[in-house]
């Protein structure tokens, strides 16, 4: 019962304080900038691509597929700078030193990146709904659930990237590449049939794909039952990447003691 | 004073390229990002009946352009703020504006490279037998866009030294440009409002008579002269709009004494 407690408070203090301390968004004019204006031309750009691809009735399948895309901005960005500017701040090694539980801590960095997340996918599709996405019909509890799905197993992958804040400054870099990647990857603006086999196979391996594919069926009315097979795999996917997160962070932390590197610029 | 002023021009743009050149940040924006944009954008264009290849290739090079002035020039100033150097650098005898200068060369100069790296990594990628139907005209024409995009880097540069709070606005500035410059797509999908904006955005010309001279076979070469003077005003409006920017700067820095980090 004491470990409990103490967990859900290292949960919490955890949680609170990389959001209020280390994400760069929470000024009212900054999150506007990042969060509101950016992914709507984000979404904008990507849509009247696709729309110059294959026609304005094709609207629907990108406006929602770019929106879901947004959890990436939480789930890679957020979460990664949640465990890179530690080392930013100087506080990387404090907090290696801390003899807190690594798990609970990095969860509670995730906390609020995946409340954020919902939030600025919702404000993505609410910005497609006012450039003409019809939702009417739509499963909106569904959609919903997935939206939140989606940003758990996009916040894992995160978690899996921030490990990298333990050896390289080059965060940014993979961040960037990895966002672009998933644009590619995930069936955002390519459908199945217009990907090869090998995009395919890649787009199936990374979070994301399953939930922007629920989320299309969703729109059009279907009922939760018949996305749940989507919905369990985004999980499953989001797990794994979880836990290779938490088991990379763990070795990496390890090298980055014996190299010294914690602190290094 | 001239050959002073080339002299500092030259050692700010060589500095300012060696401290760029090994930036991870500018690496992506420069090499991989339009590499991403034009493989996304050729597998979502290519089941088109009038897909060109080299169109979409010169679109996405651009928007490596346009990422690069965007982000590099917002920081030129601002670099220097976080360091600390600004006050000596305002305090020498030579003009401000002539090391921006510099080191916006040294920025186009390094976003000049998505177009060099688009075209042989789109031809190698996907096979593609990229053609340039006008070569030379295409050629005078990046002449053009280097002017350009000069121009608008010093314009983005002074403007957001000028407004520290705009900085946090460059992600959202990012891709409007791509838009309503119709890099990748006409802007006749647009709504008809907005034509006019792009109207005064010199890259908005500069992605048209790229395209118009890398695609099309019969073009009327008065059009493609024409383009270019719209582009030259362009930039000389952008030239006229900086130089009054970094005298407000310089102006409003020495009497609010706000030159150091804020």
């Amino acid at each position: 019962m004491k470990n409990l407690v103490a967990s859900t408070r290292i949960f919490l203090s955890s949680a609170w304080l990389s959001y209020v301390a280390l994400l760069y968004w929470t000024q009212p004019i900054t999150y506007l900038a990042s969060h509101v204006a950016a992914p709507f031309t984000y979404i904008l750009f990507f849509s009247y691509l696709g729309i110059s691809a294959t026609g304005s009735d094709t609207a629907k399948f990108y406006l929602i597929g770019n929106a879901l895309h947004l959890c990436s901005l939480n789930g890679i960005y957020g979460v990664t700078m949640a465990i890179g500017n530690e080392r930013d701040a100087g506080t990387l090694v404090y907090l290696v030193a801390s003899p807190s539980n690594r798990l609970i801590v990095f969860l509670g960095r995730t906390f609020f990146n995946i409340i954020d997340g919902v939030i600025t996918v919702s404000l993505g599709l609410a910005w497609s709904m006012f450039l003409g996405l019809d939702l009417t019909g739509a499963n909106w509890s569904g959609i919903f659930l997935t939206i939140l799905i989606t940003t758990i197993s996009t916040c894992g992958l995160g978690l899996l990237l921030g490990s990298v804040s333990f050896l390289s400054l080059n965060v940014l870099f993979v961040n960037n590449t990895v966002f672009f990647l998933l644009l590619l990857f995930s069936g955002a603006n390519l459908p199945a049939d217009s990907m090869p086999t090998w995009m395919q196979a890649v787009g199936s391996l990374l979070p994301l794909t399953r939930g922007i594919k629920a989320t299309r069926l969703l729109a059009d009315g279907a009922q939760i039952n018949e996305v749940l097979p989507l919905l369990f795999g985004e999980m499953a996917v989001g797990a794994i990447y979880g836990i290779a997160g938490y088991a990379v962070i763990h070795s990496l932390e390890n090298i980055a003691r014996k190299r010294g590197s914690l602190d290094a610029y | 004073m001239i050959k002073a002023n080339l002299r500092v021009i030259y050692i700010a743009m060589i500095f300012h390229l060696k401290q760029i050149a090994v930036d991870s940040f500018v690496i992506f924006t420069v090499i991989v990002q339009p590499l991403l944009v034009a493989t996304l954008a050729i597998y979502m264009l290519r089941r088109n009946t009038d897909f060109e290849a080299i169109y979409v290739i010169i679109g996405s090079a651009l928007t490596g352009l346009w990422s690069g002035t965007l982000f590099f020039s917002s920081s030129n100033i601002n670099f220097e703020r976080r360091a600390g150097t600004l006050e000596l650098i305002v305090a020498s005898p030579t003009h401000l504006a002539m090391v921006v200068l510099g080191k916006t060369l040294a920025n186009t100069g390094m976003s000049l490279g998505s177009i060099l790296i688009s075209y042989p990594m789109a031809a190698l990628l996907f096979g593609f037998h990229l053609k340039i139907v006008n070569p030379v005209l295409f050629f005078i024409s990046t002449l053009f866009a280097i002017l350009s995009f000069i121009s608008l880097s010093l314009l983005v540069s002074s403007f957001m030294s000028v407004s520290l709070g705009a900085r946090v606005w460059e992600n959202a500035l990012e891709f409007p440009m791509y838009i309503l410059s119709g890099f990748m797509f006409p802007i006749t999908l647009l709504p008809i409002w907005v034509t006019p904006l792009s109207y005064v955005l010199a890259p908005f010309w500069v992605a048209r008579v790229l395209h118009m001279t890398a695609v099309h076979n019969t073009i009327s070469q008065l059009e493609v002269v024409r383009i270019w003077g719209y582009i030259f005003v362009l930039a000389l409006i952008y030239c006229f709009i900086s130089a009054w920017l970094f005298k407000v700067l310089l102006k409003k820095a020495r009497a609010e004494s706000t030159l150091g980090y804020q």
